[in-house]
């Protein structure tokens, strides 16, 4: 199966384009759209958007593997993006984060047997002031604590 | 273009450089070296290690010198405290996550890391924490081998590949003390000028698979030369202790190859090390005896007085010296009197050629073989018998075998099918045994310097074509052979 866009994507993808100079600079929106279509970043997906911007798959690979926002396998229905950066860790997201590992029983970046969770950390989620923070697929969890957290899964079905 | 130039004071010297030029740049004019991990000369500047920071006066905050443009009566100071304190601090946070390695490292004693420790750092590490650990083994492909743990993330190898290879092939992947140098998963390094990423590195992340483990680089001897992988003429350094080559470096040379070299090139050094003739020797009955320099001047002479000397052809050899090259057509066209003036070189198949460095002739000096007036051995006519130098061609060989043309006398460094079938061979000493030049595919004349005396008993061309020369003015006897046996297998 060779990869592509719908023909909606494409018509995105031009539009992307459209905003830049180059198409290099093109590179974060373009995988934000390719992760929004294939639920994930594969390797092909990676060269497959090298091609599209005429850049090299080991650039791709650089930026994919920088921004922690992009997965390199399938999430789970419900993925849980750990902040674990200064704030956050300094309210306490590490035992947030353990408390998930041992509700869930699975460690980072790994998924529940069902497919149903999937856990990870990511960088800054920008949300110093609320902190400790997570993301839940696209939805922001803030000012988090054990038992916000065990509420906010049992929330999700 | 015209330039302006720029005044600025670096340390307390006025210096004059053009406008653009960077505070690092203009630092090196005036004779100042400001410490530098990502700044290559050879490639973009990016700014990321800031060893380079230096203070301007009036300016806030120090600036990375290798990427600030130099301004208009601009004062930089490149060593004040402040700048010390700095320069100890980055120190530090490289050597955060640096193993120990330096007993087993290959770029110990070439190394930036060692070097400004040395200079900046010296204290021990404050570290109590467990370093971070990553793959110590990863043949990238190329020769190039990869110990993630020792990459500082300068970004050099990565430039090399984009700038001057022209195929982005590496990245750096992940991010934080996690950040490492990877080529695409699955994908191996694989352009024809990878070995220089090793040069560029300025600490022991990329080593040479070729080179790893052989020599402590203290022991090696540095000799200026020219690369005889093909007629580009790129500059490098030998690299050797006593009589034997470690490794080829490629020389700065803006005119020629910059700061670069193919991996060809590089790589092409072993037949210094291998497979060399040392003595001379002569065939008698299809049997191969050592002889002295003597005899087999004498044994040559006297076979070549078996019949009128200008029936006699030579060969020279787009692998040999001017000076060699010239003094076999001096004793064709003085002494032999000869019209037979061949000449034969190194072919490859599918010879690779770029619009960079790399061209098809795979030769150095193919140049002056053109202007002494030699011609392919393919026109060869009819002669009593032939004087070689180096070696022939598969092609030319063929040719000779089919003609039936003995081979006389060789002049040669290493073995091979023409001196296995000539009846005297003369050992010579390889282009890194010898001072000369060899004139490159544009004409630019460049001189290679011995990195040891010849081995053995190899002696110049020059030298036994004079004995030669005096041998067959004299009455000395005169030999016949009749049959001069080719070597079977070629
Ligand atoms: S491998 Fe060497 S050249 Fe490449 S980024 Fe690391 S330290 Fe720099
Ligand atoms: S381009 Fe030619 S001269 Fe230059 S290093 Fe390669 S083989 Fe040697
Ligand atoms: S040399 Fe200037 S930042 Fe690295």
């Amino acid at each position: 199966m060779t990869m592509e866009f719908s023909p909606e994507n494409k018509k995105k993808l031009a539009e992307i384009l459209s905003r830049y100079p180059t198409k290099q600079a093109a590179l974060l929106p373009t995988l934000w759209l390719a992760q929004g279509e294939f639920g994930f970043i594969s390797q092909e997906t990676m060269e497959y958007v090298a091609g599209l911007l005429d850049i090299s798959p080991a650039h791709v690979y650089g930026v994919v593997t920088f921004y922690t926002m992009f997965h390199r396998k399938p999430p789970g229905k419900y993925n849980l993006q750990v902040c674990r950066t200064l704030s956050c860790a300094l309210r306490g997201s590490e035992s947030l984060l353990d408390h998930l590992k041992k509700k869930l029983g699975i460690g980072e970046n790994e998924t529940t047997p069902d497919g149903k969770f999937s856990l990870c950390t990511v960088e800054c989620l920008a949300s110093c002031g609320t902190a400790p923070a997570m993301m839940v697929n696209q939805k922001y969890f803030e000012n988090l604590d054990a038992s916000k957290v065990d509420e906010i899964l049992n929330g999700l079905k | 273009m015209i330039m302006t130039d720029i005044t600025l004071t670096i340390d307390g010297k006025q210096v004059a450089v053009p406008k653009g030029t960077s505070i690092l740049q203009a630092a090196i004019t005036a004779g100042i070296t400001i410490p530098h991990y990502c700044w290559h000369p050879g490639l973009k500047a990016v700014g990321n290690c800031r060893m380079c920071l230096v203070q301007v006066e009036k300016w806030p905050k120090p600036v990375a010198s290798c990427v600030q443009p130099v301004s208009e009566g601009m004062v930089v100071k490149t060593s004040t405290d402040e700048i010390t304190k700095i320069r100890k601090s980055v120190m530090e946070f490289l050597l955060i996550n640096h193993p120990l390695d330096c007993p087993t490292c290959d770029q110990a004693g070439e190394c930036r890391l060692q070097d400004y420790y040395m200079n900046y750092d010296e204290v021990p590490s404050r570290f109590a924490e467990e370093k971070v650990s990553k793959n110590k083994m990863i043949d990238l492909g190329a020769n190039v081998m990869l110990d993630q743990e020792r990459c500082i993330a300068c970004t050099r190898c990565i430039r090399v590949c984009q700038e001057v290879a022209g195929v982005d092939e590496l990245t750096l992947a992940n991010r934080g003390d996690h950040t490492m140098i990877t080529t695409f998963p699955g994908k191996k390094l694989s352009n024809p000028y990878a070995g220089n990423t090793i040069d560029v590195c300025p600490v022991g992340a990329l080593t040479n698979k070729d080179f790893r483990f052989k020599k402590r680089v203290w022991f090696l001897e540095r000799t200026p030369s020219v690369c005889p992988g093909c007629s580009r003429g790129c500059n490098i350094e030998i690299h050797h202790e006593e009589l034997k080559v470690y490794r080829l470096l490629p020389r700065y040379n803006p005119e020629v190859n910059n700061y670069w070299i193919c991996d060809e090139g590089r790589y092409g050094y072993k037949f210094i090390n291998e497979d060399r003739i040392l003595r001379p020797r002569i065939l008698e009955k299809n049997i191969s005896h050592l002889v002295s320099s003597d005899e087999a001047v004498d044994r040559l002479a006297g076979l070549m007085k078996g019949g009128a000397l200008d029936e006699i052809g030579v060969v020279a050899n787009a692998q040999e010296t001017n000076e060699t090259l010239q003094a076999l057509a001096d004793f064709a066209k003085t002494v032999l009197k000869t019209r037979h003036l061949y000449f034969s070189r190194r072919e490859v198949e599918n010879p690779v050629s770029d619009n960079f460095l790399m061209t098809a002739d795979k030769n150095p000096n193919q140049a002056f073989v053109d202007k002494l007036g030699f011609r392919p051995l393919s026109t060869l006519k009819e002669v009593r018998g032939l004087l070689v130098l180096n070696s022939l061609s598969p092609a030319d060989m063929k040719k000779v075998i089919e003609k039936k043309v003995p081979i006389l006398g060789i002049w040669a460094s290493n073995e091979n099918p023409a001196a296995h079938s000539s009846a005297v061979v003369f050992p010579i000493p390889t282009y890194a045994e010898q001072e000369g030049h060899f004139t490159n595919v544009r004409g630019l004349t460049q001189k290679i310097t011995a990195a040891y005396p010849p081995r053995g008993e190899a002696r110049l061309v020059s030298e036994t074509l004079e004995e030669l020369t005096e041998r067959l003015q004299t009455n000395a006897r005169s030999y016949t052979q009749n049959s001069y046996p080719l070597s079977p297998h070629l």
